[in-house]
């Protein structure tokens, strides 16, 4: 069988002939990102080949690869097919680290959590009590000694809390990535995954151990036994669910999209393979539908979407916008395809919110200025870079409000003007000399604003009211976080009337996870809550098409100066 | 010079359904009527032609999916005032499609592009719609003597549908009646050639081309 060498990780590897080459880095253990699962579709594998690579290899071409990739002998690791002996190096910075977000809007709840526990002195013994009943025994008194975890399993990372059951306060926080994304990077490739015991088996696995590794260094830190953490509370969108509790995620990717598992359920800890008390349990909060999940639901409940009077719009950015219109307690809600782009997928220059990745571009002044991820050199557009870049483009008319660059560029600042450039024989937006915007990068930002967009129009539109009735818009999730209201409203992915309406929640799919940890009656209270929430079908709207290509528009530059001198 | 005015008002016809203004559109297809011109050729030389441009301006990225639905409502509405008045039935070829999208997706929007690209190329289009089962598919082609039957979907998790499609073909020993062409963003030619499609095209511009070609209305590109 032919050997593969992977020089740049010193790995040599036997593999059949046919093998991808990304299959045989996979059967390396080498942790690399194909977001497309090796379809060939994401151009994220790409990797530079010699001559003698390429001799041993059948490479099959991709549209992913630009003319100047082929000439200069880029390949892509899903389409080469493994012929002969064959080295090469694999792209650097796999395994770059990525910007968690952790905190999150907090909600003020007394200390009722569902595992309790009371000490019997006749015996010398402390029972455990879950939800009222004796759940097992210990020895001794160890009322002073509870505790409880609130995991936020996200598709990109998961971020856990330990918790003193006893005082409510929190021992430590932990993050990490989520294992699952070396497999299939977004929600459907999972689902597709999932679809097979093998591929459940194996997302399920790589799930469970990262929350078991999350748990031993929070333990650790804090010098808890982990037999003293009695309960978990997972919190994910409704496939993450599915994954971690190892229920088939098929059902969940065709339409109606029906979950299988609803959540406000209580498992055994030890069944699902955690490595708490054995008396442990684990609670999935409820869920509204296949695509908006246990991470939202959790999510009213931090922000107290119930209580707020008037009409509050809660959205969660990312590639499902998820989002909950409350209007004096009662709740609509949906979910949107926004696409990969925000996470800087299928964009020429894109790239995950990591070092060196440009989060802020302005171009006041005519020039192009850009910030990235502590500050390092450019190595490429984040998700919000990409957002912010685009509403400055729109800002000052670089781009038309169709999304088209200007076929005016002679009124641009000479500044601006110098950043054009050209890429495959068409235009091409230069940030930095290497990094630049496309037009197909520019509409794949339509695709995914518009969608955002178009759900919160058809919500509010079925309420029969306009953005200017919105009391407030909260925006939740890591994404979110990134963007100004600004480029939201520039590039229209709110209206304007949402200015000065806006609040950053932060990670509610934790915060809402640690309320139901320490405060049971929150679970009951918030699945009667979901049982009532509607669930809107945006493909099932009449109006969806025409909302959706209207909200693909960009509003017109600020700068009319420019129509003039035209 | 009624023939050089009949010529100009279908260039103005073409003009504004490729400046995606419907309301012009309507009135110059009245126009047409008080006028007693033509109708089909103010269908042909008007509205298609003003569609076609749109459809060339978005295959260079010049427009997007808003531009080119909004030239198509524009067509869609002409077509409405000039259908009922044309005269004989002209169908340019006698191509017959079948599309939709298929089970367990609702996304529908590339399929339509892709369906009056189509209509404008003058194909007979037969619309299923979406979340159309493969078992659909195969009885509409059979039943329309289809030629062609192109299929679309937008997930990852769909995909699987369309190899059931071509599996049904075989199993009911029809393939070879039939050119199945597939499109939709999750989907390469890889996936193409391993389900056993015709064709796989990633814009909609280029499954009309296609389309054409795996007719025998054109030749290889």
């Amino acid at each position: 069988m032919p050997q593969v060498h992977f020089r740049s990780h010193d790995i040599h590897i036997e593999v059949e002939v046919g093998t991808s080459l990304l299959d045989a880095a996979r059967r390396g253990r080498v942790r690399l990102e194909a977001p497309c699962n090796g379809a060939g579709t994401c151009g994220k594998c790409k990797v530079r080949l010699d001559e003698e690579a390429r001799r041993a290899a059948h490479v099959v071409d991709s549209r992913k690869l630009s003319d100047d990739d082929r000439r200069d002998g880029w390949a892509l690791l899903c389409t080469t097919l493994v012929e002969a002996d064959i080295a090469l190096d694999l792209p650097a910075g796999a395994e770059h680290g990525l910007r968690i977000l952790e905190h999150g809007k907090q909600i003020d709840l007394p200390l009722e959590p569902w595992i309790g526990k009371r000490f019997r002195p006749e015996r010398n013994v402390t029972d455990i009590l879950s939800g009222g009943d004796a759940l097992a025994e210990e020895p001794g008194d160890t009322t002073t000694r509870a505790y409880g975890v609130a995991v936020d399993i996200g598709s990109t990372t998961l971020v856990a809390s330990l918790i003193d059951l006893g005082t409510g306060s929190h021992v430590g926080a932990a993050s990490a990535l989520n294992p699952q994304a070396r497999h299939a990077q977004d929600v459907l490739s999972r689902i597709k995954l999932g679809s097979d015991a093998q591929g459940l088996a194996l997302l399920n696995a790589e799930v469970i151990a990262e929350i078991n590794r999350l748990i031993t260094t929070l333990a650790v830190e804090a010098g808890i036994p982990r037999r003293r953490i009695y309960e978990a509370v997972l919190a994910g969108n409704t496939c993450m669910l599915h994954l971690a509790a190892r229920v088939d995620p098929e059902p969940l990717g065709r339409y109606p999209y029906t979950p299988t598992l609803n959540g406000d359920v209580h498992y055994s800890a030890k069944a699902l393979g955690l490595i708490i008390s054995p008396f442990g349990l684990v609670y999935f909060p409820p869920v509204v539908s296949g695509f908006v999940g246990a991470d939202i639901t959790a999510g009213m409940l931090a922000a107290s979407l119930a209580d707020e009077k008037g009409v509050t719009l809660f959205v969660d950015i990312g590639t499902n916008g998820e989002m909950v219109l409350a209007r004096d307690g009662r709740l609509q809600a949906t979910s949107t395809a926004a696409g990969p782009a925000f996470e800087g997928m299928n964009i020429a220059c894109g790239i995950r919110a990591a070092r060196g990745a440009i989060e802020r571009v302005s171009l006041e002044g005519g020039e192009v200025t850009v910030k990235t991820i502590d500050d390092a050199p450019p190595a490429g557009l984040c998700g919000s870079g990409l957002l912010d870049a685009v509403a400055e483009l729109a800002v000052h008319g670089v781009i038309e409000p169709s999304g088209r660059f200007t076929k005016n560029r002679g009124a641009l600042p000479s500044g601006l003007q110098a950043c054009f450039g050209e890429r495959d024989g068409k235009p091409a937006f230069h940030l930095t000399p290497d990094i630049y915007l496309s037009q197909g990068d520019i509409r794949q930002v339509q695709l995914a604003k518009g969608a955002v967009r178009a759900g919160i129009d058809v919500l509010l539109r079925r309420n029969g009211l306009t953005a200017a009735q919105v009391d407030r818009a909260l925006i939740a999730g890591s994404f979110g976080y990134h963007l100004t209201v600004r480029s939201l409203i520039d590039i229209g992915l709110f209206p304007p009337e949402f200015d000065g309406k806006v609040t950053y929640v932060g990670n509610t799919s934790r915060t809402g996870a640690e309320a139901l940890l320490t405060h049971a009656p929150s679970r009951e209270a918030l699945a009667r809550l979901v049982r009532s929430v509607e669930a809107v079908e945006l493909a099932n709207d009449d109006a969806f098409t025409k909302v959706f290509v209207a909200a693909m528009a960009f509003p017109p530059p600020l700068r009319p100066a420019l129509e003039e001198v035209a | 010079m009624p023939a050089e005015e009949q010529k100009r008002l279908y260039e103005q016809l073409a003009t504004a359904v490729f400046e995606l203004d419907e309301q012009l559109a309507k009135l110059l297809a009245q126009e047409v009527l008080d006028r007693g011109y033509d109708a089909w050729q103010a269908v042909e030389r008007g509205l298609l032609e003003g569609v076609n441009r749109a459809g060339k301006l978005f295959d260079e990225e010049e427009y997007f999916v808003p531009e080119l639905l909004i030239a198509a409502d524009a067509m869609y509405a002409g077509l409405a005032i000039l259908r009922p008045h044309i005269k004989t039935h002209h169908t340019g070829f006698n191509r017959r499609v079948v599309i939709g999208v298929v089970q367990g997706d609702t996304h529908d929007i590339g399929k339509n592009l892709v369906r009056i690209m189509l209509e404008v190329a003058g194909f007979e289009v037969h619309d299923l719609g979406r979340d159309v089962p493969p078992q659909k598919f195969v009885d509409t082609a059979i039943a329309v003597k289809a030629d062609l039957i192109a299929l679309s979907t937008l997930m990852t998790t769909t995909m699987e549908r369309m190899g059931e499609v071509v599996s049904i073909l075989e199993a009911e020993k029809v393939r070879n009646r039939f050119k199945v062409i597939v499109g939709g963003s999750p989907l390469s030619q890889q996936f193409s050639d391993r389900i056993g499609a015709d064709g796989y095209a990633p814009k909609a511009a280029q499954a009309v081309e296609l389309a054409k070609r795996l007719v025998g209305l054109s030749n290889a590109a």
